[in-house]
């Protein structure tokens, strides 16, 4: 079971935005995205989300082609937290959150919301939270707000076997370090869970510490990917980022 | 029964207290249609409306002229209020609203029209019903198709767009209107009056019997929606990410907004700042999710709309205050209001 990415590419006007990119997103592991400004990393999260078509080359999601996947079912195997849009109207948190628990195919276990909600809201630390109005949180508070939303999207019984992916476009941004370690320990609590992640990082370091793979785009092209202790190589990154990058081993730092 | 159970699942989605709420406007709304029915230039009792005697004068006013009128302002007050709170919702715009981006203008240039021209082109036999609510709802719906085209796909960027291509086609249609106007006779000039200033007065049950129906179909098909209208709100990718055909989402807000707005208009002319107003009350009252809001701003735009009337019918009685100068009356200080509270509404 996993995501497949078999040698797609995307172009607008000409230009290319990904060039031939094939990689695969498994279940239980996170594969980290990592890659200067404008390398396509948030374009390949859109094209695995389904917003829109690659030019060529195809997407499977466990086998199944991601282009005879309805719209719907697309929202029970995979979860996306992006870059959020402003909200207009007064929401409570609570509200927000719920959102994230699909109206349609939850029959087996449609009464088990309220434990859902308890269960996620602790774990990422909105529960204080869950009655303030949306629109007065900090941008690090609505972040926390949209990542347990993403999160109760994927929620399942403990029981169940359903394979469910991840996608995350920097889900730490604005985060205060607290907040960002707790984020990323639930991630990686979840992918130990049997969920396939791939997640969109700036920090190689965070990127180093969490991840099963990484996976290093610059220009479009997929440069490198493989285990960080691997891929991470003083020569390449400093390569790829155009900023010369030393890296400690004992503790296992990467400056620059 | 189930599917009846099916349909107002969306209700799940609200809380106690807000269903609390629609029964209280649901309630006044009751009240405010018997009152409405009372009062006028000829008085009833409540009794007499429930138990009619049989004084024949007083029946066939209350049965023929009465009872018709205040069913339409009520008819229109929750179309009206209804397409004001889900074009807001659609848009995420709060400063939505059948009026401002042009859609009433449409509906209006549409019947205009029809008064000045259909007399000459089209039979009588269809032009006394069917010619008026069809041209205004093609004249809506034209101006929704053109918004469309013009903010690509209702996207979150065209908002301004959108807006500014509403006081385009408003002004559109006034020159349209004006034109209509100066090539009227005296008896179609009355008819275009009766538009532009709005006034329920023209009611008989041939009229709005087949308009009503379809009005009320129309919002039927709409309000379950409500979901996905909340869950719009997260901007339209996350929508899409949460299992929403976005695309199938707009057709049917502005399809159901056209046909509303437009048979509306048709009937009672333009009346101003409820669609705008009635969103913004609801949600002072109980909240900002769809469920809620979508319904109990039909419940109290019919409350308001058929307050109005009322009140267009006693202020100066027996003569009849243009309903449109009332609403608007009210609706402007409202929407000054509104603007200067705070910028998050």
């Amino acid at each position: 079971m996993s995501i497949k990415i078999s040698s797609i590419s995307y172009q607008i006007n000409n230009k290319n935005i990904l060039k031939d990119i094939s990689l695969e997103v498994e279940l239980g592991e996170i594969l980290c995205i990592l890659g200067p400004n404008g390398a396509g990393k948030s374009t390949l999260l859109k094209l695995l989300s389904g917003d829109f078509k690659p030019s060529s080359g195809e997407i499977y999601f466990d086998d199944k082609n991601l282009n005879e996947i309805s719209i719907q079912e697309r929202s029970f195997m995979r979860s996306v937290m992006a870059q959020s849009q402003a909200i207009v109207f007064d929401f409570s948190v609570k509200e927000i959150i719920e959102m994230g628990w699909l109206d349609k195919g939850l029959a087996s276990y449609a009464d088990k919301f309220q434990e859902a909600l308890d269960e996620i809201a602790e774990e990422t630390s909105v529960k204080d939270l869950l009655n303030e109005k949306f629109n007065v949180l900090s941008g690090g508070e609505q972040r926390r707000v949209h990542f347990a939303r993403t999160l109760l999207q994927t929620w399942r019984p403990s029981n169940s076997t359903d394979p469910i992916y991840l996608l995350l476009d920097e889900p730490t941004a604005n985060l205060d370090i607290l907040h960002e370690k707790k984020m990323m320990q639930k991630i990686k609590d979840k992918a130990a869970g049997g969920i396939g992640v791939m997640i969109i990082l700036h920090d190689i370091n965070v990127a180093a510490k969490y991840s099963d793979k990484v996976a290093i785009f610059k220009d479009g092209e997929l440069k490198d990917i493989g285990p960080p202790s691997k891929v991470f190589d003083e020569e390449k990154l400093s390569a790829t980022y155009g900023l010369p990058m030393k890296i400690n081993r004992n503790p296992y730092l990467i400056t620059y | 029964m189930a599917w009846l159970f099916n349909y107002f699942s969306f209700l799940k989605h609200s809380t106690s207290q807000q269903i609390l709420i629609s029964f209280a406007l649901i309630i006044s709304l009751v009240f405010i249609f018997l009152l409405s029915v009372s009062f006028g230039s000829f008085n009833f009792s409540i009794i007499e409306f429930l138990f009619p005697s049989e004084s024949s004068i007083q029946k066939t006013v209350l049965l023929e002229i009465r009872i018709p009128r205040v069913l339409l302002a009520g008819f229109v007050g929750a179309s009206l209020g209804l397409s004001g709170a889900s074009l807001q919702g659609l848009f995420r715009n709060p400063l939505a609203d059948p009026g401002l981006i042009g859609v009433s203008a449409g509906a209006a240039l549409g019947a205009a029209l029809v008064i000045v021209l259909g007399s000459t082109y089209i039979p009588a036999y269809i032009f006394n019903t069917l010619a008026l609510p069809i041209s205004a709802v093609a004249g809506a719906a034209l101006v929704i198709s053109l918004l469309y085209f013009f903010t690509r796909g209702f996207g979150y960027q065209g908002i301004t767009y959108m807006l500014l291509i509403g006081i385009a086609v408003n002004a559109f249609a006034s020159v349209g209107i004006g034109i209509l106007t100066f090539i009227s006779t005296d008896s179609e000039l009355r008819g275009l009056t009766f538009w532009t200033m709005g006034s329920f007065g023209g009611a008989s049950w041939q009229i709005i019997l087949p308009a009503l129906m379809i009005i009320m179909l129309s919002m039927f098909w709409m309000i379950p929606s409500s979901r996905k209208l909340d869950l719009l709100q997260l901007g339209e990718p996350e929508a899409y990410r949460l299992g929403i055909d976005v695309q199938k989402l707009k057709f049917k807000v502005i399809v159901s907004s056209a046909i509303t707005v437009g048979i509306s208009v048709s009937l009672s002319g333009m009346i101003g700042f409820v669609g705008l107003v009635v969103p913004h009350l609801v949600r002072l009252l109980g909240g900002v999710n769809h469920s809620f809001l979508l319904p109990a701003s039909a419940f109290l735009g019919a409350s308001l709309m058929m307050g109005a009337d009322l009140l267009s019918r006693l202020l100066i009685a027996p003569a009849e205050l243009p309903v449109g100068l009332i609403t608007s009356a009210i609706g402007a200080p409202f929407f000054l209001w509104l603007i200067f509270r705070s910028r998050r509404i």
